[in-house]
């Protein structure tokens, strides 16, 4: 076991939990928002009337004798996607990229039927797939069309990209490339690589799995040093005006790219975790700091993106 | 922000003040202990009291012994069923006093104090508001014999008020020697005694005396009362042994009486006579300092202790559930162990003391293992939360019951021990530790099992150490302290030790 100095972590301004949970959250973050973030609706509804791009709702289904209706409003959607509006970790996401007949085909290739579907949203209603089984409502989304630029950088998965976002102003940003080990998902402690992203360039920094500095990803064996994220300075921009749509101070902004509508927002997180710095292989505080020196809320959103990149930018 | 951090200092700062304040204060003060193991002497003095009761209505009264500057009177304890006993108070002076209806033949009446010194050193040290006991004053020809014998004393270069007080009983002593002491002597009785014509001499001389009597504490089996003069030098009293002419220790010397204050009077009864003895035994110390004449202070009178025993019993365990609650908070937020649930380590270290720590865990993993095992069938039964945390709680009574019941069989009644442990909060383990090997894996129930019970296991040692225990129940204003770190430790920003761990990486170039 290989232990680093307080005074090491110090140096190189890495953020620990506990000033995370005190110093940034507790400060910027009032828990009355929260709800925005925590219900993918609301985040959804807010996106909308920001115009922030964001898959687009296709419809909700909040009552379980809506269940029954579901089959026929769908009619002529190829694909879309069942999303629990207050789930967590993906959990219940269910993803359908076409039909077979009456069937419809998941994303994995497995078929499920009418009946299995209208379980699914039934089940979501009732709670199943929510945080601590309060009743929910399912959100019926359009598939993305991933961008094919992260070809080979993926595994069976969604990529996304997340960018921490401080008093507005983009501070830290990574790609979540899943694996065979994370199970298709972009969950770094299942093990999905994390690529820390050049703020001012939106290229690849450095990459991470478990922690540990990797070169290739591991399925594909594609070297990530390679991975450019494509219109970055949308990504920064989009990610920047998520700060003044929930009034979070200190915000996880998870974000996509669809092919043909470039960036979109996926969801937000009240509570980013820090492994970001990792993938980066630097501490967030200098950064925050640096922020916090400046005056509030003076700045609009291509300032702060333009203060981001030029204080930012390592390549 | 600034001034939050502030607020929550000065927050801080107070609860430490307040909480080690009054903990200083009750050890330096009140005499408490701070390791459970300290015990007081405690003298336990028996009076006797003997008399002939005439047939009629029997009134007896006896003076009781004042607190002293460190002498204190724990309790004054009356086992005579058949005689209604009061304390009565006059001008400062305390007397228990028995009485009867009718009482016919020789009686007997016990009083036991319990006395107990503390260890202020301010034994020997006059009152401030103590009055000045009254002399009879010399007149006519004494005054001349008096001043004749004064001058006697005082060219044998006795100046100090001890020394001239014990020449002045060398020279009544010996009577024979001094013309003067031989014909004051003569006149003893109208000054009540050779001590009390002593004391006319020496205020005569400028000097403040009193007459003692009691008995030393530290003698044990029968004595009666002995006669002590007392002489005030400067701010301090000296006890002298008018026979011996000496000072005499008066550390452990119970005064039961004070210059003519009358010691017994029994009314109804003749050939009345009062004897003491005394007994040296030790008690805790805190039994001592709670039930002492100190001990009503609102600080102490206004605490656990003046609850019903019952309630006592509970509060000792509940004073050191925070105790828990900041093993837990440091685990989590300085050392940076995932544990399962706040309260989960608590609840199971409450359980473990009553099941013993090896046993209690061995019970643990067995319960929450087996619940997994049927948890996990529930799973594919995709059922709601509340009925499956419903069905999980059924489970759980199912596998004590089943515990219970082969151990019982097996001739061990270890398995009963398992009722101890919270069912309601089993089944929301069970049930979390299921969804976190669904979603996360196996890895993370053991880390987060893990650490829950290694947790559990500090807090159970905490919890089940007599020096916890003893500090919770004498100085429940420790949880002010206790208040404090966790807000301290809540407002934290410092790295966790895990942290040192997960970031190392970083370290790497």
């Amino acid at each position: 076991m290989r232990f680093i100095l307080p005074s090491q972590l110090r140096s190189k301004g890495v953020v620990g939990m506990n000033m995370r949970n005190v110093r940034f959250i507790a400060e910027n973050n009032p828990r009355h928002l929260y709800s925005l973030v925590d219900d993918k609706l609301k985040t959804k509804k807010l996106a909308e009337e920001a115009g922030i791009a964001a898959p687009r709702l296709l419809g909700v289904v909040s009552v379980q004798r809506h269940v029954r209706q579901l089959i026929p409003f769908l009619e002529g959607q190829e694909s879309f996607v069942v999303k629990p509006a207050k789930g967590s970790g993906g959990k219940g996401i269910l993803v359908i990229s076409g039909r077979d007949g009456d069937r419809f085909i998941k994303s994995s290739g497995e078929r499920i039927g009418e009946v299995g579907l209208h379980r699914h949203v039934s089940n979501t209603l009732s709670g199943l797939f929510s945080l601590g089984g309060n009743p929910d409502v399912a959100m019926l989304e359009e598939k993305i069309d991933f961008s094919d630029v992260f070809d080979g950088f993926t595994f069976q998965g969604v990529p996304d990209i997340r960018v921490i976002v401080y008093k507005g102003y983009p501070v830290m940003a990574m790609a979540r490339l899943s694996t065979a080990a994370s199970d298709g998902k972009a969950n770094l402690h299942q093990g999905a690589v994390g690529v820390g992203v050049d703020i001012g360039t939106g290229r690849a920094l450095l990459a991470t799995q478990h922690s540990l500095p990797v070169d290739h990803h591991p399925d594909t064996g594609r070297e990530l040093r390679e991975l450019v994220i494509p219109d970055w300075q949308d990504f920064l921009h989009l990610a920047s005006r998520c700060h003044e749509m929930t009034g979070l101070g200190y915000l996880g902004v998870d974000l996509v790219l669809d092919a043909s509508r470039g960036p979109l927002l996926l969801e937000l997180n009240a509570r980013p975790g820090l492994a970001i710095q990792m993938a980066n292989g630097q501490g967030l505080r200098p950064r925050l700091e640096l922020i916090e020196t400046l005056e509030p809320g003076r700045d609009s959103v291509e300032e702060r993106v333009a203060f981001s990149v030029a204080n930012f930018r390592r390549g | 922000m600034k001034s939050n951090k502030r607020q929550l200092m000065i927050l801080v700062g107070v609860l430490l003040c307040l909480g080690l304040g009054v903990t200083l204060y009750k050890v330096l003060f009140l005499g408490f202990a701070l390791s459970p193991s300290e015990r007081q002497t405690v003298w336990t003095v028996e009076a006797e009291i003997s008399f002939l009761a005439q047939g009629g209505p029997v009134e007896v009264s006896v003076n009781l012994p004042d607190n002293l500057n460190d002498l204190v009177v724990v309790d004054v304890v009356d086992e005579n069923a058949d005689y209604a006993y009061r304390v009565e108070e006059q001008d400062g002076v305390r007397r228990g006093v028995w009485s009867k209806d009718h009482a016919q033949g020789p009686q007997k009446i016990y009083q036991r104090l319990n006395v107990y010194r503390l260890e202020t050193g301010k034994g020997r040290e006059a009152k401030l508001n103590e009055a000045p006991p009254k002399v009879v004053p010399l007149s006519g020809s004494a005054k001349q014999l008096a001043d004749s014998l004064l001058m006697d004393v005082r060219a044998k270069g006795s100046e100090d008020p001890v020394s001239l007080a014990r020449e002045l009983l060398f020279q009544l002593n010996l009577p024979e020697n001094n013309t003067s002491a031989s014909s004051l002597l003569e006149m003893k009785d109208t000054f009540g005694g050779s001590l009390e014509l002593a004391r006319s001499l020496l205020r005569r001389a400028g000097v403040t005396s009193r007459v003692v009597r009691g008995v030393f504490l530290n003698e044990t089996g029968h004595n009666s009362l002995k006669s002590y003069l007392e002489v005030l030098a400067g701010n301090t009293w000296f006890m002298l042994d008018p026979r011996e002419l000496v000072v005499v220790d008066s550390n452990a010397f119970l005064i039961w009486q004070r210059n003519n204050e009358s010691l017994l009077e029994v009314m109804g009864g003749t050939n009345s006579k009062v004897s003491f003895a005394s007994v040296e035994n030790s008690v805790m110390a805190n039994k001592v300092a709670i039930e002492s004449e100190l001990g009503k202070t609102p600080l102490v009178d206004f605490s656990i202790y003046t609850l019903p025993v019952h309630a006592q019993t509970s509060f000792k365990l509940l004073l050191l559930i925070p105790f828990g609650a900041l093993v837990v908070a440091i685990m989590r937020n300085l050392v940076g162990i995932r544990t399962s649930g706040t309260f989960l380590p608590i609840l199971i270290a409450l359980t473990f003391l009553q099941t013993s720590l090896f046993i209690g865990l061995a019970l643990f993993v067995l319960i929450v293992g087996l619940g997994l095992v049927l948890r996990s069938y529930l799973n594919q039964l995709n059922l709601l939360l509340v009925p499956r945390i419903s069905a999980v709680l059924v489970f759980v009574i199912i596998i004590y019951l089943a515990i219970s019941v082969i151990s019982h069989k097996m001739g061990s009644d270890i398995g009963l021990l398992v009722t101890f442990f919270p069912m309601i909060i089993i089944s929301w383990t069970i049930e979390r530790m299921s969804i976190l090997w669904e979603e996360e894996g196996f890895k993370e129930v053991f880390i987060q099992g893990g650490g829950s019970l290694l947790t559990s296991s500090l807090i159970y040692l905490l919890l089940s150490s007599r020096l916890v225990g003893h500090l919770a129940y004498s100085f429940p204003e420790l949880l002010l302290v206790v208040l404090a770190a966790i807000l301290m430790i809540g407002s934290y920003t410092g790295f966790r030790l895990s942290e040192l761990r997960r970031f190392e990486p970083l370290g790497r170039e």
